[in-house]
């Protein structure tokens, strides 16, 4: 199994049960939920089912590629169901067979793992889902987003791509993972993990340990804080100022990752984050309710 | 017909969390039984059977209706409803018609407080049958349990634990309609989605008493108890098969029969490289991350590379079940192999300036700050108890330090015992690495206590520190309340002055605390002292429970003092010899006697013994003299036995509060200090 059939394997199935195709977002971010495809998509009453991948930067993890098992950025594959469909248990379990897991010879439980994100102001109910011993995806019904009781809720399911990909290969180390294979006139030629990410990780992590100025972080946070605010006050943009939240979130990690954080200051600069994430989620909210109304 | 009739309902969720299936269970039996009480559906006993995905209760004994009750109904004054000519009015027919009874029915009768005969009728109301109560309640009955983290799914507002996706409800073998949430009730369930691969139909049961039995061949173990059961006859085969001893853990245990539907003990192996991991690290780490047991050598001489793990299934067909947990296990040691070898690559005392940017409390700072602390009250106690002082502010400095290591930061749990390896590695001195493992002992009133002097010195500082500073910033616990343990912190430092025998007294325990806290305190030194002065003497009385004094001794020695812990565990050793003594009983009553005389009056401490008239007030001053005389508890207890015989005849022939003045005085002295001799080991007053 390479890393690029994966993918596609989860895009069509959740294509053919009624899920747009959506794409990464291309802002740094921590995890797929960030996507505005999931953060306002979650939002507010209309209809919305989703699947697509986001690469996921947690710059404390990173290992700069020495790790087998651990990853500055890696990926996630997000499916967003809403409202949350009677029969999600079954469809999730169907993906895995559709992955080529015949669930007839493997062991499935699903333990409880509530999940919560201060950044976004959002928390749901869920469970870890375990395969043969190996946490292989999150699956969560949200009840709130930027503090605003979802209705009607969603699911979010959350699968590892690499992990999910080492454990059908048995491969132990992320890096010697196939991404695909290649044609050329000379042939076809596998291409490695290693040879499409390894350098990224060396540098993203010498970056965020090493390099990253902080005093030119600390301005950013700053600045990207006070642009989101114009925008989300003064113009009533969601989106745009959503994406200052975003970067936010990113510059707040890579300071994090250098230790530059320090244990009272936290809460204050997640808190700030999530402010203005809910003012995004609150004006996307009045101009869904405005729409719906003028029909 | 019978008379009574047997209830199951089944609720199938999605994954109910672990945690919350029996207090479920529990509420639901509660809320049934007070329930079926109200509604007089007779007596009925309740079970609650519940797995991962099922809350399930069979309620045997319950009537098929209710019980017939009459009503008395009272309407108007008799005047009111029969005319002078004696026939009915108007008023009075409505009242018949509205209870429809004939008028003839009506009776008039002086009730209590009412001025005057008033209309009466008896009203039969037969009861309901049981379906139709049921219909309308049991949906009452489930939406009314108290759900600790209640969800919503879907676009509905309803509220459980987990998505309620069917229900089965049937009474006898009639099925009990309602709905939940939209969910109808049947007389079907679902069995382990691995049989319903092949069997696409639901489980039709048929009756309450085969719930089990079906589910069975649905491939699940309804009973919590059975699968446990399965699960450790699985887990004790198992260590055998591998020649091997089980580490056990009945937590690890319960947790496992709450998460499969039907279990099978799986064995695993590791690679031996991992045996160089500490003990612990490979406990915890399999514990926590894959659910799994650890085996050890038969002798206990050190573990295997072996594991046993469980599969929610009947087998494991192709192996993979094993393949994909060794898999991960490895990925998991490797991890804890990378902490370990990380960690060793600075001494473990060169961690400690990164304390400062841990905080242990808000208002007490940070972890380098409670390390000053901690050193001060160990180098102080360790001088007091005739300890190296200089070991003792070695270790409190160091003791701390690996709370910043990879290893703790990923199993908080093995917080100490880390700390004790890496010294232990680092050569350092036996008695340094042995006192930093041992530090946060008693973990509970069970568990050991540090086995060694140095251990216990730095266990009860740092939990001086703790408790000083929390009582010195106003955080006292109450109630439940008591989020930072600090009962448990001071029943370890009881037990450990207790069980060690160390010559320190509380009072001066609590003093060393405030010298420490005092810079951090919001409250004043006397304040905070006379708090934790209450607060031990509880954690005393508690430990006198602990070390199995009878509760007629433990009382009375209180009340005479435990500031010195050693001094109480003597007198509490040499009164529990006397604990069912009658003769000590016949003191109580004297005692309580002589503190009734003594109570307004002001004996002097000596008196003229010639003065004394009396053949039994005589013999009572030579008895005194025998007491006062004896060295240790044990003798004086002896020579207070023979006391209450002469006491007793002493008050029945006495009269203490004569005329004569100096015989007077001289009585009360004698009786002062025979108190004052009691009082040296207990107030007998209270001994009952």
């Amino acid at each position: 199994m390479h890393v690029q059939e994966l993918i596609l394997l989860l895009q069509s199935y959740w294509a053919e049960r009624g899920c747009l195709v959506g794409q990464p977002y291309d802002i740094e971010k921590g995890a797929g939920t960030m996507n505005p495809l999931t953060f306002f998509g979650a939002l507010g009453r209309k209809p919305w089912n989703v699947g697509y991948v986001e690469p996921s930067r947690r710059p404390g993890d990173g290992r700069y590629g020495e790790n087998p098992f651990r990853l500055y950025k890696h990926l996630q594959f997000q499916v967003i169901l809403k409202p949350s469909p009677a029969k999600v248990q079954d469809s999730y379990i169907e993906s895995l067979e559709a992955l080529g897991i015949d669930m007839a010879k493997h062991d499935l439980r699903f333990e409880e793992d509530n999940w919560e994100s201060p950044t976004l102001g959002a928390w749901g109910v869920g469970w870890q889902v375990v395969l043969d011993g190996m946490e292989i995806s999150q699956f969560t019904y949200f009840q709130q987003i930027a503090g605003v009781d979802c209705r009607p809720v969603s699911t979010e399911l959350t699968y590892g791509i690499e992990r999910i990909c080492m454990f059908l290969t048995g491969i132990d180390n992320i890096f010697d993972l196939t991404w695909g294979d290649i044609c050329t006139d000379q042939g076809r030629f596998p291409i490695k993990y290693r040879q499409v990410r390894h350098r990224e990780e060396y540098e993203l992590s010498a970056y965020s340990f090493e390099h990253a100025d902080l005093e030119l972080h600390k301005y950013l946070f700053n600045a990207f804080e006070k642009e989101g605010w114009h925008i989300v006050n003064d113009l009533r943009h969601y989106h745009s100022a959503y994406e200052q939240a975003l970067k936010m979130s990113h510059t707040f990690n890579v300071m994090d990752a250098r230790g530059a954080v320090s244990t009272t200051e936290r809460p204050g600069m997640i808190k700030r984050v999530r402010d203005l994430a809910c003012a995004c989620a609150k004006v996307y909210l009045e101009l869904e309710e405005g729409e719906v109304e003028n029909g | 017909m019978a008379d009574i009739q047997t209830l199951l309902l089944e609720l199938h969720c999605e994954e109910i969390p672990a945690r919350f299936l029996k207090p479920l269970c529990r509420d639901f039996e509660m809320a049934f039984l007070e329930f079926a009480k109200e509604q007089r559906l007779g007596s009925p006993t309740v079970i609650g059977i519940y797995s991962p995905r099922k809350l399930a209760w069979r309620i045997q004994g319950l009537s098929v209706a209710q019980s017939d009750i009459s009503e008395t109904q009272v309407g108007p004054p008799q005047r009111m409803c029969v005319d002078e000519a004696g026939n009915p009015t108007i008023q009075g027919q409505k009242f018949a018609e509205k209870w429809g009874v004939e008028f003839s029915e009506i009776k008039f009768e002086q009730l209590a407080g009412k001025k005057e005969p008033c209309a009466v009728v008896e009203i039969c109301r037969p009861g309901r049958p049981t379906v139709e109560i049921l219909s309308t309640a049991l949906p009452m009955l489930v939406s009314g349990l108290h759900v600790p983290k209640a969800m919503r799914w879907g676009t509905s507002t309803y509220e459980f634990v987990r998505p309620i996706r069917s229900i089965l409800c049937i009474f006898g073998s009639e099925i009990i309609s309602f709905t939940i949430d939209g969910v109808e009730s049947g007389n079907t369930t679902w069995g382990h989605r691995l049989y319903h691969r092949e069997q696409p139909d639901p489980l039709i049961v048929d009756s309450p008493e085969n719930y089990e039995t079906i589910l069975e061949k649905g491939e699940i173990i309804a009973s919590f108890d059975k699968r446990r059961q399965m699960i450790y006859d699985q887990l004790s085969a198992r260590a055998k098969e591998i020649s091997g001893r089980l580490v056990p853990d009945p937590d690890l245990l319960d947790t496992l029969a709450l998460i499969v539907e039907w279990p099978t003990i799986l064995p695993g192996a590791f690679p031996d490289e991992f045996l160089e991991l500490p003990k612990e690290v490979l406990v915890t780490s399999l514990k926590e991350h894959q659910k799994a047991f650890c085996i050890e050598k038969p002798d206990g001489t050190g573990l295997l590379p072996c594991f046993l793990t469980i599969a929610n299934r009947k087998d494991d067909p192709m192996g993979f079940v094993v393949a994909g947990n060794e898999w991960v296990l490895k990925a998991r040691l490797y991890d804890a192999s990378f902490f370990f070898a990380e960690d060793r690559r600075n001494r473990l005392s060169s961690l400690a300036p990164k304390l400062a940017s841990l905080t242990f409390h808000r208002e007490l700072g940070s972890y380098a700050e409670k390390t000053l602390r901690i050193s001060a009250i160990a180098t102080t106690l360790a001088e007091q108890l005739g300890v190296n002082a200089d070991l003792a502010k070695a270790v409190a400095e160091v003791c701390k330090a690996d709370l910043v290591t990879l290893m703790v930061g990923e199993f908080p749990e093995l917080q100490g015992i880390m700390g004790g390896y890496y010294l232990g590695l680092e050569g350092a001195d036996e008695s340094i690495s042995m006192a930093v493992r041992e530090h946060y002992q008693p973990l509970s009133a069970e568990t050991p206590i540090p086995s060694t002097d140095l251990g216990a010195i730095l266990a009860i500082s740092d939990k001086l520190d703790t408790l000083a500073g929390c009582f010195a910033i106003g955080m006292i616990p109450t109630g439940s309340k008591d989020p930072l343990a600090l009962r448990r912190a001071g029943m370890g430092i009881v037990r450990m002055v207790w069980e060690k025998g160390l010559n320190i007294s509380i009072s001066v325990l609590i003093n060393m605390g405030w010298d420490a806290v005092a810079g951090r305190a919001k409250s004043s030194a006397e304040e905070t002292k006379k708090a934790l002065l209450a607060f031990f003497r509880d954690r005393v009385a508690y430990q006198l429970e602990l070390a199995g004094i009878p509760s007629t001794v433990k009382n009375s020695a209180l009340a005479v003092g435990w500031d010195d812990l050693m001094d109480l565990k003597s007198r509490c050793t040499a009164l529990s010899a006397f604990a069912e003594d009658q003769r000590f009983a016949s003191l109580s009553v004297s005692a309580k006697r002589i503190s009734n005389i003594l109570k307004d009056e002001n004996p002097a401490e000596k008196f003229d013994a010639g003065l004394l008239e009396q053949a039994e007030e005589k013999t009572l001053n030579a008895h005194l003299g025998l007491i006062t005389a004896t060295g240790d508890y044990n003798s004086m207890l002896i020579a207070l036995a023979d006391l209450a015989k002469p006491l007793e005849d002493f008050f029945n022939a006495v009269m203490v509060k004569c005329e004569n003045a100096e015989l007077r005085h001289a009585r009360l002295s004698l009786l002062h200090c025979l108190r004052m001799a009691f009082i040296k080991i207990a107030d007998f007053g209270l001994w009952q």
